[in-house]
């Protein structure tokens, strides 16, 4: 005789784990960081990422990045107006859940963290923002892209990278630029994204800036980048439209899974065009799709392999850990680098002071922008841009706009579509 | 005890299940319960079949593409060949053991990562890796439930469904420390896009649906035409009873948790070359495969087959119908029309 409650446990025990994403008090380094913040002494800073499941990839290098910075800022003395106070790092695991985010920040606050960086999943921000603002300890957002999260008018909290509004318009401009620019304009975008906050973010915005530079819009096809497992069905439906560009916002394994169903169907478009997607600019895309991903292009934050300090930070990256070095990681060292620079302009490690400091900042970035960062009143980075990348012989390479290319965009990128 | 009792000459799809009849059951019952048996069975057929060609006019009512449908029912085929081999091992356990292995899984992603280390390390077929991977894992399964969960049997069921998730977890960090989080992939060499009816797929999404079947099938007879398979199916039906006639029932879970996760073993493998290999994509199967489990009837291998077909299908041409939804809305409105109508899944008994 069976139960009939196993039934009901089956179904609904791994829905409500993986609703949750378990709770277990994951272990963090620095638990010697006490006070801090006393001059001449270690002043802690607190990191906030996903460090295990299924961002652990992007949220282990961002912790990385974090690290290098505190390494680099110690090297040269610390910070010198406090005597040359030297910097510890505060990791701590999200797991990639708001909720263990919450908490994990409390925690590093109350440990006696002066600032905070993090966090990468833009529900986790959310909750850390509302966190940081609420114990008055400054917290700079290196990547989450919900425009939301700055539109509380907390006054604790910064951010790095473009919000969704600016990738979205960008992608739509260059799109229109490097089109025409080729003489092929185009005419109708498909567009396939992700069904949460982030990718109907940029659809919305995408859509309508599109529109309004004289592209039409159509279909527009959204997925759960959780469980999708194929996306045959849904290029055919491209290719059967006449759509003459596809573009793809969404995450890394998501976009792997089009690019494989791309190359099967061949929709013969002119080009994918990725809008701060998070598969088509990482340096393991064109390896794990080969010959699938040729041409694919994406309009997103990317460091500035044009300048010089961004090489050697990748080289130092790649010797220390033995990876390349991703976007989002120096984004996480810029930010430990905006925290530093306000504690030597405040000549203060208190939070307070290191937030009025951080409202001020103006310093130059690794990450290829409009020009240093420096934040608005609701806290976001002026200056942040994407730029447009696209996959050339096999690597990521910059194309648009000019000052920032490494090589022309070869648009219609056909090979393999 | 075999498989003569039910209708003879006709296996009817209910024949696979591993909650045989009770012996009780199976003194005679051919002749008039044979046909009327037989009838219900095309009853059955005829209204799937009705539902099925209702659901492609929708599509195609909703799309107004014939391609379209057509790829749509071929990749949802395709998908759900892989579902109903990785729910083959789940539904199996859960048949003989009444275990909920939240571990199948994790035990999937172990079997990617061997596949992994084979291609990178000595460079063989990934395919090869079935070699390997399947008797490992039959061996892990066997020392998981001889060391792990036999000390569980016949405590409160909580316990064990505890203990499988605690292993899941352990094996999802695992392989976290091992390889790290950078996400790995497996290339089928001579992989290429097939063409069918206009529509196409790619050549190793074809041969993981067209090796699942076969599986699925060698599982079918090992069951039924075996020593061995005849006593896993009298342990599932009655295992005090199954004792009594001198089965060792301890031994008999050992093999079937092997079995199964040998399953998870081999669908890992042939998974491989179509999914990211990260430490966490075993998770991605287990919603699904708990939910062909039971459509399917637990503890029922055909029904299995079946139940991943038609799950795959309702995804796919779900998306058509909702675009913008998740695939598992539409699966969970099939699943509960089911279980509305059969409570007992498919392919199950009334218990």
């Amino acid at each position: 005789m069976r139960k009939p409650w196993i039934t009901a446990m089956a179904v609904a025990l791994p829905l409500a784990l993986a609703a949750c994403g378990g709770s277990a008090p994951p272990g963090t380094e620095g638990s010697d960081s006490g006070g801090g913040g006393g001059s001449g002494e270690t002043i802690t800073i607190g990191s906030l990422h996903p460090l295990s499941g299924s961002a652990a990839a992007d949220g282990q290098q961002m912790d990385n990045g974090a690290k290098l910075a505190i390494d680099a800022i110690n090297e040269a003395g610390g910070i010198e107006s406090l005597d040359g106070a030297q910097l510890e790092l505060a990791s701590a695991d999200t797991q990639g859940a708001p909720e263990v985010g919450q908490s994990e920040a409390q925690r590093l606050i109350e440990d006696g963290a002066v600032a905070l960086v993090g966090t990468y999943q833009s529900a986790v921000s959310q909750n850390v923002a509302a966190v940081a603002e609420r114990n008055q300890v400054p917290f700079v957002i290196d990547v989450s892209s919900a425009d939301a999260i700055l539109q509380q008018g907390y006054k604790f909290t910064f951010r790095l990278q473009p919000s969704a509004q600016v990738l979205a318009e960008r992608g739509a401009e260059y799109l229109a630029d490097v089109s025409e620019n080729a003489g092929a304009a185009t005419k109708k975008v498909a567009i396939l994204h992700e069904q949460g906050p982030f990718g109907t973010a940029i659809k919305d915005t995408f859509s309508a800036k599109a529109e309004e530079l004289g592209m039409e819009i159509g279909p527009v096809i959204s997925y759960d980048p959780a469980r999708v497992s194929d996306f045959t069905t849904q290029i055919t439906t491209v290719r059967e439209s006449g759509a003459d560009v596809l573009m793809v916002a969404g995450y890394y394994r998501d976009g792997v899974l089009v690019a494989n169903a791309v190359n099967t169907v061949q929709p013969g478009l002119d080009a994918v065009w990725g809008v701060a997607n998070g598969a088509f600019d990482t340096p393991q895309f064109p390896g794990e799709v080969g010959e699938a991903g040729e041409g694919f292009f994406d309009a997103n934050y990317r460091l500035d392999m044009t300048n010089p300090d961004t090489q050697e930070l990748a080289d130092k990256y790649k010797q220390e850990f033995g990876d390349d070095i991703r976007t989002a990681a120096v984004l996480s060292y810029d930010a430990v680098r905006v925290i530093a620079a306000a504690l030597e302009k405040a000549g203060d490690a208190s939070p307070q002071a290191v937030r009025d400091a951080i409202a001020e900042t103006e310093l130059d970035s690794l990450i290829a922008q409009d020009g240093p960062i420096a934040f608005d009143e609701a806290g976001e980075n002026e200056n942040a841009a994407p730029i447009l990348m696209q996959v050339l012989d096999g690597v990521v390479t910059q194309v648009f706009p000019e000052d920032y290319a490494e090589a022309e965009p070869v648009y219609p990128a056909t090979s393999g579509q | 005890m075999t498989d003569t009792p039910t209708a003879p000459g006709a296996p009817t799809p209910g024949g696979g299940t591993v909650t045989a009849e009770e012996p009780t059951d199976s003194t005679p019952v051919a002749g008039p319960a044979g046909a009327a048996r037989r009838r219900a069975v095309w009853t059955r057929v005829g209204i799937t079949l009705g539902i099925v060609v209702l659901a492609l006019a929708v599509a195609y009512w909703r799309t107004g593409n014939g391609v379209v449908v057509t790829q749509a029912v071929l990749t949802g085929l395709m998908i759900g060949g892989v579902y109903g081999l990785v729910a083959m091992g789940l539904t199996l356990i859960f048949g003989v053991l009444d275990i909920v292995n939240f571990a199948h899984g994790a035990f999937l992603a172990v079997a990617l990562y061997i596949t992994v280390v084979m291609v990178e390390r000595l460079g063989v077929h990934p395919y090869l890796a079935l070699l390997v991977a399947v008797p490992l894992m039959f061996l892990l399964g066997a020392a998981v439930q001889r060391g792990i969960l036999a000390g569980a049997i016949g405590k409160p069921l909580e316990n064990q469904l505890l203990i499988t998730l605690g292993i899941a977890l352990l094996i999802d960090n695992g392989l976290l420390l091992f390889f790290g989080p950078n996400p790995r992939s497996v290339q089928l060499p001579g992989d290429r896009g097939v063409e069918i009816l206009g529509a196409v797929v790619t050549l190793s999404r074809l041969l993981a649906f067209g090796v699942s079947l076969v599986l699925a099938a060698l599982l079918y007879l090992l069951l039924q035409r075996t020593r061995l398979g005849t006593a896993i199916r009298a342990v599932a039906a009655n295992d005090s009873g199954a004792q009594m006639v001198g089965i060792d029932t301890r031994r008999i879970y050992m093999v079937t948790f092997a079995i199964g996760t040998a399953c998870a073993g081999a669908a890992g493998v042939l998974v491989a070359p179509l999914v990211t290999i990260e430490p966490t994509t075993g998770e991605l199967f287990n919603i699904i495969a708990f939910v062909v489990v039971v459509l399917g009837g637990m503890g029922n291998v055909v029904g299995a087959v079946v139940g991943g077909l038609i799950i795959g299908l309702t995804e796919q041409l779900g998306a058509l119908y909702l675009p913008g939804q998740s695939p598992l809305l539409s699966v969970f409105i099939v699943f509960v029309l089911v279980l509305f109508l059969r409570p007992q899944g498919l392919f199950g008994r009334k218990a």
